[in-house]
């Protein structure tokens, strides 16, 4: 599967909170709980292109599982 | 086979045919066990597949991942080296870690996992290995290297596991708690213990927060990481003074205090309904040493769930009171 492009607004939506989804991968809802309290207390454009880096690469190293996958559904259509 | 609770010679067996095995198990019995393909931590409390929670010490829990491995690396690490964990792991499998309770590998994962470098890069999960409850203090839990025979009390075990082509792994967890309605709870160190909490953004003693509300601590506080709930256990509570915990709280993570529930097997088949879970796709699963003491798991089934009772559970981060469980797809 195929993972959208950081440049993709998904991305920002998710860190910065403005949109919230229910997700299975759990290693992403961590760090998801980590990211966007990071960012909410910090939102530069900085602190906010750090936490798409690692969430983007969180779900490319992680392509093939089935979770993860459901969740690119779940966040991209 | 995947998950069995077998004798000594059946075990001795299953590693001079080439078996990759995780083993749970009395530290004597780990000890006689022949050099191979394995890795293994103390603990003598299970769920058995036949007979439900049990403790014994003349009885190995193995878990034979052989049909999904295609080649392993097993490596030591102390609290210095782990930080590392994720890095060393491949791309294409997963990394089984143990992990000795109160040794200092077992205090740097709890406070440091979440941050390390490369953050679920492929998934981590194991467990904290123990001992009897009536050796504590007595005797320090282990992990050991089954490729060296090395047995440790201060470092932790990995085994780095690349898949057979055509399989995938998902890590899963059944938690039965859930947060209260009452105060929100957060704290200004991260850390293992704590004397101050902020209720509701207002600091109190948190020892006397929990006498005066009466606050029942065989539930554990319960953090929400995106839709994951993440328990943080109570030790102990010294009026006036500390109260210490089984894994850290951190700063800025909002906790409550669980809410509590009439029946185990009633909220562990609730969860299990909602998690989606089948059997057929379980390879490895632990539960807490708490969850079988407090909600009296001895003699008591968790299907489609076996494998060891544990002093902390690991997926990708320290766990309390939680169940965890490795999960096998197709690609």
């Amino acid at each position: 599967m195929s993972i959208p492009p950081k440049t993709n607004p998904g991305w920002k939506e998710i860190v910065t909170g403005k949109k919230a989804f229910s997700l299975k991968f759990l290693a992403a809802k961590i760090l998801l709980g980590r990211l966007v309290r990071t960012v909410k207390t910090d939102p530069s454009p900085d602190s906010v292109s750090a936490a798409i880096d690692e969430l983007h690469a969180l779900y490319t190293k992680n392509a093939a599982t089935k979770s993860a996958q459901d969740d690119i559904k779940t966040i991209f259509g | 086979m995947q998950q069995e609770l077998l004798n000594i010679s059946e075990v001795e067996q299953l590693i001079s045919t080439g078996k990759t095995l995780l083993i749970a198990g009395d530290e004597k019995l780990l000890q006689q066990l022949p050099k191979g393909k394995w890795i293994g931590g103390t603990i003598p409390y299970f769920i058995s597949p036949d007979q439900g929670g049990l403790v014994s010490q003349d009885k190995l829990f193995v878990t034979d991942i052989s049909a999904i491995t295609a080649s392993t690396n097993i490596k030591v690490y102390d609290q210095n080296q782990l930080g590392t964990v994720y890095t060393d792991a491949g791309s294409d499998g997963f990394s089984f870690i143990i992990i000795p309770a109160s040794s200092s590998t077992h205090i740097s994962f709890a406070v440091n996992a979440p941050n390390y470098k490369d953050f679920g890069s492929q998934p981590l999960l194991g467990w904290i290995s123990g001992v009897h409850l009536d050796d504590l203090g007595k005797i320090s839990p282990k992990v050991v290297n089954g490729e060296t025979g090395e047995t440790f009390q201060d470092e932790a075990v990995v085994m780095h596991v690349d898949l057979v082509p055509g399989k995938t792994v998902d890590v899963g967890i059944i938690n039965i708690f859930e947060q209260g309605d009452g105060d929100t709870l957060t704290f200004t160190n991260d850390g293992f213990s704590c004397s101050e909490v902020m209720v509701n953004g207002v600091k109190e003693n948190f020892a006397d927060y929990i006498t005066n509300n009466n606050l029942d601590i065989q539930l554990p506080l319960v953090a929400d990481y995106y839709g994951a709930l993440i328990n943080i256990s109570f030790q102990s509570v010294d009026p006036g003074k500390d109260v210490q915990f089984y894994a850290p709280v951190f700063t800025g993570v909002r906790y409550k205090h669980a809410k509590p529930f009439a029946n185990y097997a009633d909220a562990f088949k609730k969860q299990l309904e909602e998690s989606g879970a089948k059997e057929e796709d379980i390879t490895f699963s632990c539960n807490c040493i708490l969850n079988y003491l407090y909600s009296g798991l001895e003699g008591q089934r968790t299907d489609p769930f076996v494998g060891p009772i544990t002093f902390g559970e690991i997926a990708y981060q320290l766990l309390n009171q939680t169940l965890v469980y490795l999960q096998i797809h197709d690609a």
